[in-house]
């Protein structure tokens, strides 16, 4: 057993903070805080220049051959980097599904562009009623000749007022329930018939509702075969909760540290000094390195071909979400001044963790979904949501 | 980077799963903690160092095996999976210690497991401490002073264990035996630190095992029993606990590991590591075992039923060292230095 980082990884994340340092100006950072677009996408065509969008994808595929140790230490540097990546990384899932499912002719039409950094595509799976029950999707589409007809009504499709396409899962079979009589559409977003409305959240992440009045499709964007887009959907998701993202609860663990060791208590004490802040900090640091430790695994297992169940999905949000709220309780007033304020705290990131964090227990799996795919997949329980 | 166990690691860990398989029975278990000495067999003790389990960690130019911490952690996760009633942690501690002191003749006799030497992991005067392994032990290793030292078992002391929660053979050494002084100064502190945070890192490995075994007899009772016309593990309630408490073991194992591997290959950050590994350890066996009992109903209690062995040691076997909190100040000072000033 070796923890130790192999040296190309140190020379990855230099080569990353080189580019951040060289491209992510202040504008680019107070840009994205203003606007939570989610990409960037001048940014995003250098990303591509140099192979890093489908990092993992051989060099003759525009990727730069990376393994997923490799990729983790890039997207993470650049993440921290303040490079925009919710766009790029999103767009790397139905890619992905793409490469494995999709046409030779959709192929070759769509991923070189994605690769370059020139064409991204979002996700289209959630609907108003539907949330963590994907396959109660009930946007309906209907093959008239060689389109597909769709309409319906999707939600929380982030940077789609930015996408070239949408990754659309369609019921195509009239009455059928659940994960059957799917389809699943690459959808331009320029196509007539689709309006795109701002949802604003509270971690000033801009997200949209996305409106499909008659939207005619072609049949040669579709991904895999007709009604049978549970398979497709189900290759995308276990993507979504194997490859994993990179744990936040360090970072807040970092600027909790960092606060605490500028700033007093209410009775003066410097805070780095006092048990209470300490025994606090330091469970933020034994909760990171666990997190860290399993999205390591993550890679590890996937390298190897193993999946471990998303364990490493339900602890990194998780103790991100707790920690962030111990920053904010051992900051007090002074940790809630927002990065607007010349004078925040370290740059007013404890309340950005604090608005950020609760999220990221929802999209990608709901914490009680992955309970429940842990519990049945580790510990063969029975399976407690309905069968349809 | 690696992750994955040597083929001769995982050798290691089926010896000894087969072991205490075999010889660390739940009556087994029930009758140690009967006896006199309380949580002790004498012939699994016997077995265990057959097999060369002393030996694993030390030095082979003192008769051992040259293996490294992760080996012995992997025993001590087997050891806890079965309750096994003999003292894992803090002898293979002190076999290390007195490896690395180069004691070859006090380590004859422990490599073959006629005495038993442990660890007094409080640093101060042997004789004010509750010894782990008091009952039991022939010989502490303990730091006094600015003195490493050997003290021998008073004679004539009864092998009578205090009465505990956790099957522990817990006694205290009113008196002292002939007391040896093994090392002083820097090296004496240094090798000490190294040994308690041994310590750590096999407890963490230790409950690792005894919750993940938990885990096993609770989902197993919950997929079987129902209430209300279906298994009890149809209930998000029920199941969901369990998910945190296999996540909790994915992650914990994975910090000890690591601990492991930091304190064998001398990094930085071995020691904030090991103490993380022992906090994470004894809350996520605390919780697990906890829900695992919980699950039981009313049958949790009854003395018949194992779970309650697991339950009553999940919490005595990781205060019987430290308590967790006050752990994490270890971790707070090693990974933050010092308090710096009067804090409060």
């Amino acid at each position: 057993m070796d923890f130790s980082e192999p040296e190309n990884w140190a020379r990855i994340r230099r080569e990353a903070e080189e580019f951040t340092a060289e491209h992510v100006t202040r504008d680019v950072i107070e840009h994205e805080r203003r606007t939570g677009d989610g990409v960037d996408r001048a940014l995003t065509r250098k990303l591509g220049e140099r192979g890093w969008i489908a990092s993992g994808w051989p060099v003759a595929e525009g990727g730069a051959g990376l393994d997923p140790f490799e990729a983790a230490a890039l997207w993470n540097a650049l993440r921290k980097g303040g490079v925009p990546t919710a766009g790029p990384g999103t767009t790397m899932l139905p890619a992905n599904a793409i490469r494995a499912t999709g046409s030779a002719e959709l192929k070759a039409r769509v991923l070189p562009g994605v690769a370059a950094g020139e064409v991204l595509i979002c996700l289209g799976y959630t609907e108003p009623a539907g949330g963590s029950d994907v396959f109660a999707c009930a946007t309906r589409s209907q093959l008239d000749g060689d389109e597909w007809i769709v309409n319906g009504q999707k939600i929380f499709t982030t940077f789609a007022h930015l996408a070239d396409y949408c990754f659309l899962l369609t019921r195509s079979q009239p009455g059928s329930v659940g994960p059957r009589g799917l389809t699943m559409l690459l959808v331009p977003l320029d196509s007539p018939g689709i309006e795109i409305h701002a949802v604003h959240t509270m971690g000033h992440e801009r997200t949209n509702i996305v409106f499909y009045n008659d939207v005619r499709v072609a049949d040669a964007n579709r991904i895999g075969e007709a009604h049978e887009g549970f398979a497709v959907m189900r290759a995308a998701l276990e993507a979504e909760q194997n490859v994993a993202p990179g744990s936040r609860t360090g970072w807040v663990a970092d600027d909790a540290l960092a606060f605490a060791r500028t700033h007093r208590g209410p009775d003066g004490t410097e805070l780095i000094n006092d048990v209470l802040v300490r025994e606090r900090l330091a469970r933020m640091a034994m909760e990171a390195e666990v997190a860290d430790l399993l999205d390591l695994r993550v890679a590890f297992l996937d390298a190897e071909g193993d999946k471990p169940g998303p364990v490493s999905a339900l602890f990194g949000p998780e103790s991100y979400v707790r920690a962030s709220a111990a920053a904010v309780d051992i900051a007090g007033s002074a940790g809630m001044i927002d990065w607007t304020d010349p004078q925040s705290a370290v740059d007013g990131s404890l309340d950005a963790h604090y608005r950020s964090a609760v999220a990221t227990t929802i999209y990608g799996g709901s914490s009680e979904v992955l309970r429940s795919l842990i519990v049945e997949n580790r510990l063969g329980f029975p399976r407690s949501r309905p069968r349809r | 980077m690696d992750l994955s166990l040597t083929r001769e690691q995982r050798a290691v860990r089926e010896a000894f799963a087969a072991l205490f398989g075999k010889q660390a029975t739940p009556q087994r278990v029930r009758n140690a903690e009967r006896s006199p000495s309380v949580g002790f067999d004498g012939l699994l003790w016997r077995h265990y160092a057959d097999i060369g389990a002393l030996g694993i960690g030390v030095p082979s130019d003192c008769g051992g095996g040259d293996g490294g911490l992760l080996e012995l952690a992997l025993v001590a996760e087997e050891a806890g999976r079965r309750l096994a009633p003999i003292p894992v942690a803090e002898t293979a501690a002190a076999a290390r210690l007195l490896g690395r002191l180069r004691e070859k003749e006090l380590l004859g006799p422990v490599l073959s497991g006629s005495v038993i030497v442990s660890l007094a992991t409080q640093p101060g005067p042997v004789a004010q401490q509750l010894l782990v392994d008091g009952a039991i032990a022939d010989a502490v290793l303990a730091l006094d002073g600015d003195s490493l030292v050997y003290v021998n078992r008073p004679d004539g002391l009864s092998k009578t264990a205090r009465s505990n929660l956790g099957g522990l053979s817990l006694a205290r050494w009113g008196a002292l035996g002939a007391t040896t002084v093994l090392a002083e100064g820097s090296e004496a502190r240094a090798a000490f630190d190294t040994a308690v945070d041994e310590v750590r890192v096999l407890r963490a490995a230790a409950l690792i095992g005894l919750a993940s075994e938990a885990v096993g007899i609770g989902s197993r009772y919950a997929i079987v029993r129902e209430a209300f016309g279906q298994p009890i593990g149809m209930y998000q309630a029920v199941a969901h606990p369990f998910a945190d408490a296999i996540t909790g073991l994915d992650g914990a194992q994975l910090l000890v590991r690591k601990a492991c591997w930091a304190m064998d290959s001398a990094q930085d950050d071995a020691g904030a590591l090991a103490a993380m590994a022992f906090v994470f350890a004894a809350e996520t066996a605390y919780h697990a075992t906890t829900h695992s009992l919980h699950v039981h109903g009313g049958y949790g209690f009854m003395e018949e039923y194992d779970i309650q062995l697991y339950y009553r040691r999940a919490k005595a076997w990781a205060a019987a060292f430290a308590d967790p909190r006050r752990e994490l100040l270890t971790v707070a000072d090693r990974r933050f230095g010092p308090v710096t000033t009067g804090g409060r």
